[in-house]
C-alpha cells in the first residue's frame, strides 16, 4: 500500500517534469534531460557551490587545530536550519491540506500509511535542502581533513540524523501553522506574519553566522574548549562526523527515538487536523450597508480580495511592498557608505553611484509580481469573468492596476529617501524619483503580459501558479534582465554620458515599452484571455 | 428573447455542435437534454459569451453576442454545472460583486437577497467565506447571482445536480415565476421527470445536432418524455 502511495506522491511532485502542462502533453526526452539538468545545477552547481566554498574556507584550519568536530557542528546547523525552515510551509501543504487527503481517508488504506507516505515527501525535500549543505561538507572534510572508513560512516550517520532533526522540526513547525491556521480567523495575515519573523530570523542568523564563522575558524582552539565544556552534547554531535563510535552510539538511537516519538504524536492529531474545518468560528450574516462600485473597482477590490486571501500568494508576489520601503530606511541609514562601496566602479564618482541604487530599487520592485500569476489563478472560476458584462480589457486592467498599486506607493517613499541620500542636482533628483516610478508601471503591464501569454489553469495547489509557473519565471527573470540591462551599460559609459541624459533615455525607454505593451494587452492579451 | 442560427463549434477536428438552431421566446422555460459529451454545455457556453463559435449566429433579446457581448451579458445570467465560485470571498460579497458588475442599486440587491436568500434558506451562512459552503449552498449562492440582476434570460446547466429536495422545488417555482413576468430560461438536465413537468419546450441534442425540439407534446405525444428520448438515442 505504503509503494502505491509513494508512486502517486512522486508522480504528483515531479509531475511537471514529465508533462508540459501549457501544451497539455508529455515532454520530449531531450526537454526532459534539460528540466533534470536544469534542476541539478540549481542544486548541486549553485547551492552545492556556495556551501562547498564555505566549507574549504573552515575545514582546514578547524581540522588542523583538531575542532573537526566543531566544523561538523557548525555546519550541520546550517543545515538544519535551512532544511527545516526551507520547508515549513510545504510541510504544512503536503501534510494537512492535499486536496486528495479525504479521498484516500476513505479508503481502506490506514491512517499511518498515508502519514508515512507524506512524511517521506517531507522528509525527501527536508534531506535535499540539508544534503546541500552537508554532502559538500562530508565531501570537503574526506579530502581535506581524513578520509578513514570510521570517518566516512560517521559523516553518513550525521547525515542522517541531521536529516532526521529537519524532519522532526519541519513537522513540529507544520503542526503549529495547522494550528493556527485551524483556530484563528484572519489567518493569512498571521501566517505571513510568522514566515515573515522566520524569514528575518533566517537571513539575521544568515549574516550573523558568516561573522560567527570567520570568528570560529580564527579562533577555533578558544571557542571550541569553552562550547565544549559549556555545551557537551554539541561537541558530541560534531564528533560522530568525524568518525567517534561512543558519539553515534548516543546520537543515533535518540534520534531515531525523538523521530517515532515525533511521528506518534503527529499520528494522534493528524486525523483531527487534517478535516478540521478551517474556516474559523461561525459569524452569523446581519446585513450592513454597502456602496455601489463601478466594474472595474468591483474587479480591482476582488483582486485585493483575492491577495490578501492566501498567505501564498502575499508572500511570493508581494514580499517587496514591504522591501522597497525598508530599503528606502536602510538608504536612509547606510546610503553614504554604500555610495563609497560603489563609487570606485565610476572611478571614484558617488554621483553616479545613485544609477545602481535605481537599479536594486526596480530589482526589488520586480519581486512584486502580482499581475503575472493572475490570470492562472482564476482557474476553475475563469467561467465568472468570461461570462459577466464587463470586457476583457476591463478585467486585465484591473489586475495591471493591482500590481501598479502595490509597487507604486511603497515606491514612493523608496525614491524619496534614495533621493536624499544621493549627490545630485534636483533635475537628477527629480529624475532618479520618477524612474523607478516609470519602470513599476513598466512591470505591471510586463507581469499582466507574462501572465496573459503563459497562462496555467488546471492547478489543484495555488502554489504551482504562484511560484512554478512559465509566467512567474518570464516575469522575475525577464524583469531583471531588463533591469541588468538598465544598470549593466551605465558602468561603461557613465565617464562620457551624463547622467540626466542617460536616465531620461531609460525613461523613454519604458515608456514606450510600457505603450507597446499596453498595446498587445489591449488587443492580442484580450483575445489569448477570451480564448482560455 | 435567444435565437441561435446554425451554430457550429469544433473543437480540433471534432464538431461538439453541428448546426444548431433554435428560438426561445420570451415567457418560456427551454429544457436541454442529451447524453454526456452531447453538445449541451458547449451550446450554452457559446450563447453565455464563454466561447467563442466557428459560424453562426447567436441573439440576445436582439443584440449579437459576437458583436456585442457585453451588451448580451447584461441581460443573461449563468450558472455552470458545476459553480466554482470565488472561495476567497464571503457569500455576501460575491453577491455585492455581481451586482456591482450589473450596476443593481444597493437598495434594489438588498431587497432581492433578502428575498432569495430567505427563499432558499442561506441568510444565516452569507458571511460564510465560500470556501467553507457544501456543493449545494454554492449553487444556491450562484441562483442567488443569477436573479440579483433580474436578467431577462438565465442560462444554467444542471441546475438541480447538488440541491436538496425542498431547493429544487423553490428553484422550480423561481424558474415559473420568473418566466411568468417575462424573463426565459434555457436549461440542461438529465432529470427527465422535472423537463417533463417544467418546461414549455424542449430540444434533444445528439452528437451535436439537434435532433428534436418544440413544444412538450410535440416532442412526446402521448409517450413519456423519458421513452422518446431512449427511443431517439437508440437510433
Amino acid at each position: 500500500m505504503l509503494k502505491v502511495l509513494l508512486r502517486k506522491q512522486f508522480t504528483e511532485v515531479f509531475r511537471s517534469y514529465f508533462y508540459n502542462r501549457r501544451k497539455k502533453q508529455m515532454r520530449s526526452k531531450g526537454n526532459i534531460i534539460v528540466m533534470f539538468l536544469l534542476f541539478g545545477f540549481l542544486l548541486v552547481g549553485v547551492l552545492g557551490g556556495a556551501f562547498t566554498a564555505a566549507a574549504l574556507g573552515m575545514c582546514a584550519g578547524m581540522a588542523e587545530a583538531g575542532m573537526g568536530w566543531l566544523y561538523y557542528a557548525v555546519l550541520s546547523g546550517i543545515a538544519i536550519l535551512f532544511g527545516a525552515f526551507g520547508s515549513v510551509f510545504n510541510t504544512y501543504a503536503s501534510l494537512y491540506l492535499p486536496k486528495d487527503n479525504d479521498l484516500l481517508l476513505a479508503m481502506p488504506i490506514p491512517v499511518r500509511t498515508i502519514i508515512l507516505s507524506r512524511l517521506l515527501n517531507v522528509y525527501l525535500l527536508g534531506l535535499m535542502y540539508a544534503g546541500t549543505v552537508m554532502l559538500p561538507a562530508m565531501i570537503v572534510y574526506w579530502i581535506v581533513a581524513a578520509c578513514t572508513a570510521a570517518s566516512v560512516i560517521g559523516g553518513i550517520l550525521l547525515f542522517l540524523i541531521v536529516s532526521l532533526i529537519v524532519l522532526m522540526l519541519s513537522v513540529l513547525l507544520g503542526w503549529v501553522v495547522a494550528k493556527i491556521s485551524v483556530k484563528l480567523k484572519n489567518k493569512s495575515f498571521l501566517i505571513v506574519l510568522i514566515a515573515l519573523l522566520l524569514i528575518a530570523a533566517y537571513y539575521f542568523v544568515y549574516f550573523q553566522a558568516q561573522q560567527l564563522i570567520r570568528e570560529l575558524v580564527v579562533n577555533a582552539a578558544t571557542y571550541g574548549a569553552q562550547i565544549k565544556s559549556a555545551a557537551f552534547a554539541l561537541f558530541l554531535f560534531g564528533r560522530v562526523g568525524e568518525g567517534d563510535w561512543l558519539a553515534a552510539a548516543v546520537f543515533v538511537p535518540l534520534t531515531a527515538g525523538l523521530t517515532a516519538l515525533v511521528i506518534y504524536a503527529l499520528s494522534r492529531s493528524f486525523l483531527k487536523l487534517a478535516t478540521a474545518d478551517r474556516g474559523g468560528t461561525k459569524t452569523r450574516y446581519r446585513e450592513k450597508a454597502v456602496r455601489a462600485k463601478s466594474p472595474f473597482t468591483a474587479l480591482l477590490v476582488k483582486e485585493f480580495r483575492r491577495f490578501k486571501s492566501s498567505p501564498n500568494y502575499m508572500l511570493n508576489c508581494g514580499l517587496g511592498v514591504i522591501l522597497l520601503p525598508a530599503l528606502g530606511v536602510f538608504l536612509l541609514i547606510k546610503g553614504d557608505d554604500i555610495l563609497r562601496l560603489i563609487a570606485p566602479m565610476f572611478g571614484g564618482r558617488t554621483d553616479c553611484a545613485a544609477v545602481p541604487l535605481c537599479a536594486a530599487l526596480m530589482l526589488v520592485a520586480n519581486t512584486i509580481d502580482t499581475a503575472a500569476p493572475s490570470v492562472s489563478l482564476e482557474g476553475s472560476s475563469l467561467w465568472i469573468p468570461r461570462s459577466l458584462p464587463v470586457r476583457t480589457r476591463t478585467v486585465l486592467a484591473a489586475k495591471t492596476t493591482m500590481q501598479l498599486l502595490l509597487s507604486e506607493l511603497p515606491m514612493l517613499p523608496a525614491v524619496v529617501c534614495m533621493a536624499i541620500v544621493v549627490p545630485a542636482s534636483p533635475v537628477e533628483k527629480l529624475l532618479l524619483c520618477l524612474l523607478p516610478l516609470i519602470h513599476s508601471a513598466f512591470a505591471a503591464l510586463f507581469h499582466t503580459f507574462a501572465g496573459t501569454r503563459n497562462p496555467m489553469l488546471d492547478w489543484t495547489s495555488e502554489i504551482v501558479p504562484i511560484k512554478q509557473s512559465g509566467a512567474v519565471t518570464l516575469a522575475l527573470l525577464g524583469g531583471w534582465g531588463v533591469v541588468l540591462l538598465f544598470a549593466a551599460p551605465y558602468l561603461f559609459v557613465s565617464a562620457y554620458i551624463d547622467m540626466t541624459l542617460y536616465l531620461a533615455v531609460w525613461a523613454v525607454i519604458f515608456l514606450a515599452a510600457s505603450a507597446l505593451l499596453l498595446r498587445w494587452i489591449m488587443t492580442k492579451g484580450v483575445e489569448a484571455f477570451e480564448q482560455l | 428573447m435567444l435565437k441561435i442560427d446554425h451554430l457550429t463549434k469544433t473543437y480540433g477536428a471534432k464538431k461538439a455542435v453541428d448546426d444548431m438552431s433554435l428560438h426561445i421566446l420570451p415567457g418560456e422555460i427551454y429544457g436541454f437534454i442529451g447524453h454526456n459529451g452531447a453538445g449541451k454545455t458547449t451550446t450554452l457556453k457559446c450563447v453565455a459569451g464563454i466561447l467563442h463559435f466557428d459560424t453562426g449566429e447567436i441573439t440576445i433579446d436582439g443584440s449579437s453576442i459576437r458583436k456585442d457581448p457585453v451588451k448580451c451579458k447584461s441581460a443573461l445570467a449563468y450558472i455552470p454545472d458545476n459553480p466554482d465560485l470565488y472561495d476567497f470571498m464571503s457569500g455576501i460579497q460575491y453577491l455585492n460583486f455581481v451586482a456591482d458588475i450589473f450596476g443593481v442599486p444597493v437598495s434594489e440587491r438588498q431587497e432581492r437577497i433578502r428575498r432569495y436568500a430567505d427563499t432558499l434558506a442561506l441568510t444565516d451562512d452569507l458571511a460564510q467565506p465560500i470556501s467553507n459552503y457544501s456543493h449545494g449552498m454554492k449553487q444556491k449562492l450562484a441562483l442567488i447571482s443569477a436573479w440579483i440582476h433580474n436578467p431577462k434570460l438565465i442560462i444554467m446547466d444542471e441546475p438541480f445536480v447538488g440541491l436538496d429536495p425542498k431547493a429544487s422545488f423553490l428553484l422550480k417555482e423561481m424558474m415559473r415565476a420568473h418566466c411568468d413576468g417575462g424573463g426565459a430560461i434555457f436549461f440542461s438536465t438529465h432529470v427527465l421527470e422535472v423537463a417533463e413537468k417544467l418546461c414549455d419546450k424542449v430540444a434533444i441534442i445528439r452528437q451535436g445536432k439537434l435532433i428534436r425540439s418544440g413544444t412538450m407534446e410535440e416532442v412526446k405525444g402521448d409517450e413519456s418524455l423519458e421513452e422518446v428520448f431512449l427511443e431517439l438515442e437508440a437510433n
